[in-house]
């Protein structure tokens, strides 16, 4: 579970982010959506603890910057950083070790072989194109088994098989009672996997929907959207 | 207006109003050019130095021969690297930017090509200043005339486009042409070693002392070397107002310019292809500077790197940082400490050294020593810029172990914290096989090269939690410095109060007395710092 409490982010003078406050429970994927520049990315880095912010985040309970928080939380970055110089593997091993985890392997294993990265274990994070260290940097993510997982616009650079690997896998996460944000602008890429959506505009949340709200009023989510982020009308 | 023109009259204008808008950034160029400016005048005020006495200590002939050495060997080291670089990546005559806007616009190519050359000219001309801030020093140092110091600096310049040009035409005949590629390298390197194989070999034969060195390092054969040569022949013909050969190469230099330019207008105008990759690599390493990452492609190059045996197979939580960092090394170097900045680090030293003591033979070891270490330390500063404590900030990962903070700091530290240490001890073991020194003196020379390792990493730490890991370049590269020299000053003046108070009272060993104090204030000062700043890595900003 994710509890975001007054979220304020500032560079300078500038509202990154601007009063966020909501939650995502055990087991619900969240979508955060939003055109370019309007604080997601921002949020995510928040709530994984890579920037300082006014106002409250905790994972399960405890602070997110807390050892606790870190062991439980899985992110995978826009922009994939493997290690230029540790293989494919190695990056397994290394996330395995510092996060202190035992019987790893097959999951590992599984991991690589879900994303196709088998037959490049041995390969160096240099020597592998965009798609294939985004697949590094979703693995090393779940390999710890997160309760809770930060994805900064997954399906980018994915080839089709990885990316319907990936939707699987949240679907698998999501009966385990992972919960799991998703942060996008392209709505359509993971319509089918949303339980909850944030539409971010400015740095503010404009508009938020349950999966069952949208259902019974049948209200058009894509047509709320650019409502939205072409300025015409905010929150009724 | 032309769309060139258009580009660099906003280019001109964009860029005195940025600096107008962050005054930080004015101030800093300011500074800048007041410390430039005081640099030359100070250089040319200044009295006898202890450089400048050895150089107006020898005879006429060996002055001169020593200036014309050095001026030669400066222009090799220019040309050489830049001309092997530009086998594989082009130059720098245009940005990405230039690549995506201008290279796709109807424009003609041969205009493209001049804008490129008057960038590249613009960007000398910068350089040329910057060398003029040494003007006064050279003055001052070999009793030049300032116009002599002028056409050094001009040389410098003139020789500085010629390579870029020369390193165009480089990459045009050898792009997609391996064979020509190596051939062209094999020329390059062929050219390199016979010079030195001249130098050395003229040196063996007449005997190596003072004289004979100047005398090796300025023969003629030399001036005969394409480009690099040529432009000393050139310069030195005007300085020593030998008209033939001035003329000569004069005609040389106008030749190869003016033949590169139509070969590149006329025998490929399709250029564009072999800027683009050059200017992708070089957009990556500006914006990797600007952002202060160092990816090992910006180090390494793009050379195969030999997997070995795989696994980290030791350490736990923070632990698993330090033994990442020891497969890492391994993968750069199989010696693993051992790599291009020791063996770099041990030429410095047996070039000061030795050259310290065919110089002044009478002069006492310890001095030799004090004197290397002294520059081996400030040498350093240019290697710790590519420490894997400061590639580990740019991921996410360091953040993200859930371990204590000082624990992850100290941890991804460790190895640029060591490496220092086995350098200094390596290099100045090598050096005592050549100088028989005090043990203390050697000891305690390597001891305090690698706590100066320990400082430049400490500043760094505690100037990244001054300013910030996101903050630009130059903001972060003031602060950096400061804290430097903040940091280094009171050890220095401990050790010239120990040096002064007891030079003599425990025998011959100055090095030890100036640098003992320094060691041990640089490794307490360090903690200090590594403590202070142990929450560094609570957050990413």
């Amino acid at each position: 579970m994710i509890n975001v409490s007054h979220l304020t982010k500032k560079y300078n003078r500038f509202k990154a982010n601007d009063n966020l406050t909501f939650t995502v429970s055990d087991g619900e994927t969240a979508v955060l959506a939003g055109p370019n520049g309007a604080g997601k990315s921002t949020a995510i880095k928040c709530i994984s603890g890579l920037l300082r912010f006014d106002g409250e985040i905790e994972i399960c309970g405890y602070k997110n910057k807390s050892a606790q928080a870190k062991r439980i939380l899985g992110y995978v970055p826009e922009i994939p950083a493997p290690y230029e110089l540790l293989t494919v593997w190695e990056h397994m091993e290394f996330i395995a070790r510092a996060y202190r985890l035992e019987n790893w392997e097959n999951r590992a294993g599984e991991l690589m072989r879900r994303f196709e990265l088998m037959d490049k274990r041995d390969k160096l994070g240099k020597e592998l194109s965009k798609g294939m260290q985004q697949k590094i940097s979703i693995c090393c993510a779940l390999l710890i088994e997160p309760k809770v997982v930060l994805f900064d616009e997954p399906l980018v650079g994915l080839d089709p098989h990885a990316i319907k690997e990936l939707k699987l896998m949240f679907g698998e996460m999501k009966e385990k009672g992972t919960t799991i944000i998703i942060s996008t602008h392209m709505l359509e890429s993971v319509e089918d996997i949303w339980d909850r959506v944030f539409i971010m505009m400015n740095g503010r949340i404009e508009a938020e929907r349950s999966r069952k709200q949208v259902e019974e009023t049948g209200e058009n989510l894509n047509e709320l959207f650019f409502r939205i982020t072409e300025g015409r009308t905010g929150e009724e | 207006m032309t769309a060139i023109s258009y580009l660099i009259v906003m280019n001109v204008k964009n860029a005195i109003l940025d600096t107008l808008r962050h005054p930080l950034k004015l101030i800093l160029y300011l500074l800048i050019i007041i410390g430039m400016v005081y640099g030359a005048v100070m250089g040319f005020a200044a009295g006898d130095t202890d450089a400048g006495e050895f150089i107006r200590g020898l005879t006429a002939e060996s002055h001169g021969r020593l200036l014309s050495g050095v001026y030669l060997a400066v222009l090799f080291f220019i040309s050489i690297p830049v001309m092997l670089k530009g086998l594989s990546s082009g130059t720098s005559f245009f940005s990405l930017s230039d690549v995506h806007n201008l290279f796709v616009a109807p424009v003609s190519e041969r205009l493209i090509l001049m804008y490129g050359i008057g960038r590249q000219l613009a960007t000398m001309l910068i350089l040329l200043i910057t060398f003029a801030a040494y003007g006064g020093m050279l003055i001052n140092t070999f009793n030049l005339e300032p116009w002599e110091t002028l056409l050094l600096i001009v040389g410098i310049g003139l020789m500085l486009i010629l390579v870029q040009l020369t390193t165009l035409i480089i990459f045009t005949l050898s792009c997609c042409h391996p064979i020509r590629a190596t051939i062209i390298k094999y020329i390059i390197f062929a050219t390199a070693f016979g010079s030195v194989g001249i130098v050395v070999g003229n040196l063996f034969i007449n005997g190596i002392t003072l004289e004979n060195t100047f005398q090796s390092i300025t023969l003629p054969v030399l001036e005969w070397i394409p480009i690099a040569g040529w432009m000393h022949g050139f310069i030195f013909g005007i300085m020593e107002q030998d008209t033939m050969r001035m003329l000569i190469f004069g005609v040389l230099i106008i030749v190869m310019i003016f033949s590169s330019i139509v070969a590149l207008a006329n025998f490929n105008s399709d250029f564009y292809e072999d800027v683009l990759s050059g200017a992708e690599g070089y957009h990556e390493f500006k914006e990797n500077i600007r952002s202060g990452k160092m990816s090992e492609r910006m180090l390494m190059g793009d050379r195969k790197i030999k997997i070995g045996k795989t696994g980290i197979n030791r350490g736990f939580g923070a632990r698993a940082i330090f033994y990442k960092h020891l497969k890492e090394g391994s993968r750069r170097s199989k010696l693993m400490f051992f790599n291009i900045n020791t063996v770099v680090l041990i030429l410095i030293t047996l070039v000061i050294g030795l050259g310290m003591r065919i110089a002044m033979p009478a002069v006492d070891p310890t001095i030799i020593y004090l004197a290397v270490s002294i520059i081996c330390a400030y040498v350093q500063f240019f290697f710790s810029a590519a420490s894997d404590w400061v590639k580990e900030l740019t991921k996410p990962y360091i953040y993200l172990i859930p371990d204590s903070a000082v624990k992850k700091l100290v941890m991804a530290a460790a190895t640029g914290l060591i490496k220092p240490f086995t350098d200094g001890f390596i290099a100045f073991f090598i050096l005592s096989a050549f100088i028989r020194g005090e043990l203390c003196d050697i000891l305690v020379s390597a001891l305090v090269y690698g706590s100066f390792g320990s400082v430049y990493i400490a500043a760094n730490i505690l100037a990244q939690r001054l300013v910030g890991v996101d903050s630009t370049g130059g903001v972060f590269i003031t602060f950096y410095m400061s804290v430097i020299v903040l940091t280094l000053l009171p050890g220095i003046i401990l050790g010239v109060v120990v040096l002064s108070q007891f030079a003599g009272v425990f025998g011959n060993i100055a090095t030890t007395l100036f640098d003992l104090p320094i060691c041990l204030w640089n490794m307490l000062i360090s903690a200090v710092i590594f403590l202070a700043c142990r929450n560094l890595l609570d957050n990413s900003e």
